[in-house]
């Protein structure tokens, strides 16, 4: 999917300058092409564009590996590799895709590139940092490249102990890896929340933020008070593997339970790192694309800041089965049963939002029902998963690795390609095929599916996951589920396909070719000056008033000019 | 809704006229730049409170667990030394306010002053940890399983002096780089770097430099005393 | 007293104050933790700490004087300190406290009762056989 991301600087040819930038030296990747300005770059939109690419790259390798399982899983017994390299492999798949892809990828790309925009304002609001933040991810993900080579990384991404104290000296890399990647989460979360606070735009007050803002900022709290925590966790291990100071080692006299704890105090918000910004593209995408303010503004916004804080006491319903005393497991599934009620609140006001709209059924809009669907569904596994009882049956199989993917593939990832289609005429410039971006997302929602809806049900029967060998009575799901996998990674090299010919070929796009309503579609042009803005904007009205975006601002003229791209957009829309 | 123009100016006309050397072109005002920082401070600030807090929980629960572990590990800390590292980071908390003062009140020689006066209380405080963790080391304390001090051979005693390591070990790295930065701070200020104009760096290093006292301020009666 | 900014500038009196507060309480602190208070050792200790940090909070980084939102944030940070300790607590001090429920699983219980049903039908005197049974006493501590 998102791959094609890496692509878009050079998707830029020299000589397409943007009539949207009058005056100036071009948009944002115009106006300087050479790669020091990029690497050295503290624009938030080319920090935002550089996460893009190296998260869509984390997503592609790890999204092999997990073809590559699914591959194994085809039949019983070996299959294309040996017991050793699939624990390897799935580790690594986990590891990649959390640590590298869906922690940073909605707040590192789309956040980066859109929230000043969206505040009305030239940059965040510590643009070195932001570039430091980069770099420090980047280096984690060297290191996790590293942990690979020096081989063994069979812990599973949640390195559980006293296992991680013992196996291979590649958890020494993981962990420094986590620990530096970790750093990078927390630089963008406190950027965030100061650019928040401190660099909106006049007018611009908090029940005008766009719910994008909102989720993010829900997102950045959550960043810094819960990834400090990791950090501590895994500098412990670290250390437990080099002098074994046995707090989390029993050997030693320590508890690897605790290590639990602290592993989770920070991996369960991490969860909400991973969703809550896929909320803040879905506001947006219903919204626009109902053409219809969003219903119950203000439950939407605070329900992603009670999601935040309430994702705090709920750690423990991973460890029903660990050991931990009962009076715990009992609060924590108590707790855990109210976080339902801020996601079902979000929910039902999306589909208000829908209600006597008037519904497009453009490619983002597909992807917001998807994620309508699969959420709920893995928003309901979750609960049930939550029930004590029912979670000793269910813990540790298939079920759960159903759930949670259809939380984080079915929610984050489907809401990242939401917002990548929505945003993509803004990050480029041009619009890409709608009739394959359609066949692209029906593939992606078909093979989701198949995929993930046959492990929900071999999870009831008993599947225990990270199993590199089952019994024969599973072949037929299984078979069901790696099927599936193709045609989900079918549906997402169809997307990297098409949109890397949508960098060349495609369409030129207007300044606002869906009619939305927040600043980086009304007050920029085509793509974004390098400042984003000429003059601060003055906002007057709410997010998601689009009748005054349409009468006031026509196609969206770009800084209030009115040299802007005016023409009807018609054909961008048709398109 | 009148005039929804996307043409208002109320802020960057001000902001070209006066635009002193050390504010940002994207900040509006030296004040929103300050507050920003400020603010990015304190969020600093309380992801080390929880970095810190993982150590506090896993004391805790080993108090919990094995409080006598506690009694006869603390024997082993020499609370004199503790109550005088104590004592000269609260004078190095106080040096560091007083350096602000100086900066806010354009008193830029004094400001060198106490700056350099913090950084070598800093340096009393890790030479006396030095002499702490030697002994300890002479002793045949270490960390973990390396533990091989034959008069506390009680199960559990390692776990609290791992405990002791890590606390005081990452409260000291803590404490270089504080050092690190005021020295540097120091030195832009004998450059003349700061006054009651611009004195954003001190003001946070300070505050980076209170929470280490904060830290220590716990970890003194936790370690040595009780 | 403000500075040019308006920024709140902290008199050097009342530093110079809550430095001499500060080293009041680490002596007392000292002290306390020779007597023997029994149980209050560690409260009286972490009282004196808090009050101690809460100085330093309130004066030396001039949260009183500061903007509500740096001492929101500050709050918050606490806040989840306190939630980490106490949910981990919850765990790890009551750790084992299903240790004392019977070992008798839901099918020992229906076997028993139905051997129960069968002889309150068939031979009434022998039920007393059952219950000397030590596996469904429970009780394993």
């Amino acid at each position: 999917m998102a791959e094609a991301k890496h692509q878009k600087p050079k998707a830029a040819p020299a000589g397409d300058e943007g009539h949207s930038d009058h005056g100036d030296h071009g948009d944002y990747i115009t106006h300087d092409t050479s790669i020091k300005s990029w690497l050295l770059s503290v624009d938030h939109k080319r920090i935002g564009i550089m996460y893009g690419i190296t998260t869509a790259l984390a997503f592609l390798v790890a999204g092999v590996f997990a073809l590559l399982v699914r591959a194994e899983l085809f039949m019983p017994g070996e299959t294309i590799m040996t017991a050793d390299t699939y624990n390897q492999m799935f580790s690594l798949h986990g590891i990649i895709m959390v640590f590298g892809f869906i922690i940073p990828a909605i707040p590192g790309f789309l956040g980066n590139f859109l929230l000043p925009i969206q505040l009305g304002a030239k940059d965040v609001a510590f643009p070195r940092l932001n570039l430091t933040s980069y770099y420090f991810y980047l280096i984690g993900v060297i290191l996790i490249v590293v942990a690979m080579v020096v081989g063994s990384v069979d812990t599973g991404w949640t390195f559980y102990t006293p296992y991680s104290a013992r196996t291979g000296p590649a958890v020494l890399f993981l962990t420094m890896a986590v620990f530096i990647a970790g750093f990078a989460s927390i630089f963008t979360g406190l950027n965030f929340i100061v650019t928040i606070h401190k660099m909106r735009a006049p007018g611009l007050t908090w029940n005008r933020l766009p719910l994008f803002v909102w989720s993010i900022y829900a997102t950045s709290i959550v960043q810094v008070l819960a990834t400090p925590v990791l950090g501590i966790t895994v500098l412990l291990l670290f250390l437990e593997r080099l002098m074994g100071i046995g707090i989390f080692d029993p050997a030693l006299g320590g508890d690897p339970i605790l290590f639990q704890h602290f592993f989770w105090f920070y991996s369960h918000p991490a969860v909400y790192i991973m969703i809550l910004p896929g909320f803040g593209i879905i506001s947006e995408l219903i919204g626009t694309f109902s053409r219809q303010r969003i219903f119950g503004y203000t439950a939407i916004a605070l329900s992603s800041v009670a999601i935040a804080m309430l994702g705090f006491l709920v750690w423990g319903h991973h460890m029903f089965v660990s050991g931990q005393s009962a009076i715990s497991s009992i609060i924590f599934s108590l707790i855990t049963y109210l976080i339902g009620i801020p996601s079902g609140i979000k929910i039902f006001n999306w589909i208000a939002t829908m209600y006597k709209g008037s519904v497009s059924f453009k490619t983002p809009m597909l992807y917001a029902l998807s994620f309508l669907v699969l959420f709920t569904i893995g928003g309901v596994t979750g609960i049930m998963v939550g029930v004590l009882a029912v979670d000793i049956h269910l813990h540790d199989t298939y079920y759960v690795v159903g759930h949670f993917h259809y939380v984080m593939m079915g929610g984050t990832v489907i809401a990242l390609l939401g917002g990548l289609h929505y945003w993509w005429p803004k990050i480029t410039g041009r619009m890409y095929n709608e009739r394959l971006a359609q066949i692209a997302a029906g593939l992606i929602f078909v093979g989701f599916n198949l995929t993930f809806f046959s492990q929900l049900v071999l999870g009831t029967r008993g599947m225990p996951r990270r199993y590199y060998d089952y019994i024969d009575e599973y072949t037929f799901l299984h078979q069901l589920s790696t099927v599936g996998s193709w045609v989900l990674g079918m549906g997402l090299f169809l997307v990297l396909g098409y949109m890397l010919v949508s960098m060349f070929r495609g369409e030129k796009a207007s300044a606002n070719p869906w009619h939305a309503a927040t600043l980086e579609w009304t007050h920029t042009g085509r793509r974004p000056s390098p400042h984003n803005f000429h003059r601060t904007p003055l906002v007057t009205h709410g997010p998601y008033d689009y009748y005054l975006a349409g009468e006031v601002f026509g196609d969206g003229v770009g800084n209030g000019s009115p040299v802007g791209d005016t023409a009807p957009s018609e054909e961008a829309r048709s398109h | 809704m009148a005039n929804p123009t996307a043409t208002a100016t109320t802020h960057d006309a001000s902001a070209s006229q006066h635009h002193p050397p050390h504010l940002k072109h994207y900040f509006v005002s030296s004040e929103q730049q300050f507050d920003a920082a400020k603010l990015g401070m304190w969020l600093f600030l309380i992801t080390e409170i929880l970095l810190f807090s993982g150590m506090f929980v896993a004391y805790t629960v080993y108090r919990v667990w094995y409080p006598e572990v506690f009694t006869i590990g603390a024997t082993e800390l020499n609370p004199w030394l503790g109550g005088l590292n104590t004592l000269v980071l609260l004078g190095s908390s106080l040096t560091v306010a007083l350096a602000i003062h100086a900066a806010q009140t354009d008193k830029r020689r004094t400001l060198v002053r106490y700056l350099v006066i913090t950084v070598l209380l800093a340096g009393v405080f890790m030479v006396v940890k030095y002499f702490e963790y030697t002994h300890k080391f002479h002793l045949g304390i270490f960390p973990g399983a390396a533990f091989s001090y034959a008069e506390m051979s009680q199960p559990y005693v390692p776990i609290f002096f791992s405990i002791y390591f890590v606390m005081t070990g990452i409260h000291g790295v803590h404490v270089l780089i504080g050092m690190g930065v005021l020295s540097w701070l120091a030195w832009r200020a004998h450059k003349g770097h700061f006054g009651s104009e611009y004195y954003t760096p001190v003001e946070l290093t300070g505050l980076y430099w209170h929470l280490v006292d904060i830290i220590w301020i716990f970890l003194f009666p936790l370690l040595y005393l009780i | 007293m403000k500075a040019q900014h308006g920024h709140h500038v902290t008199p050097k009196k009342t530093l110079i104050k809550v430095f001499a507060v500060l080293v009041v309480l680490t002596i007392v602190t000292a002290l306390t933790a020779q007597l023997d208070l029994g149980g209050l050792d560690v409260p009286l200790a972490l009282a004196i700490a808090s009050t101690k940090a809460g100085l330093v909070v309130l004066f030396f980084m001039a949260l009183k004087y500061d903007n509500k939102v740096n001492a929101l944030v500050f709050a918050l940070g606490v806040t989840f300190v306190a939630i980490f300790l106490t949910f981990t607590l919850f765990d790890t001090a009551f750790r084992g406290d299903l240790g004392n429920v019977g070992s008798e699983t839901i099918s020992d219980i229906e076997r028993r009762e139905s051997m129960l049903r069968d002889r309150a039908a068939g031979v009434p005197e022998s039920t007393e056989g059952t219950a000397s049974d030590p596996s469904i006493e429970g009780g394993e501590e």
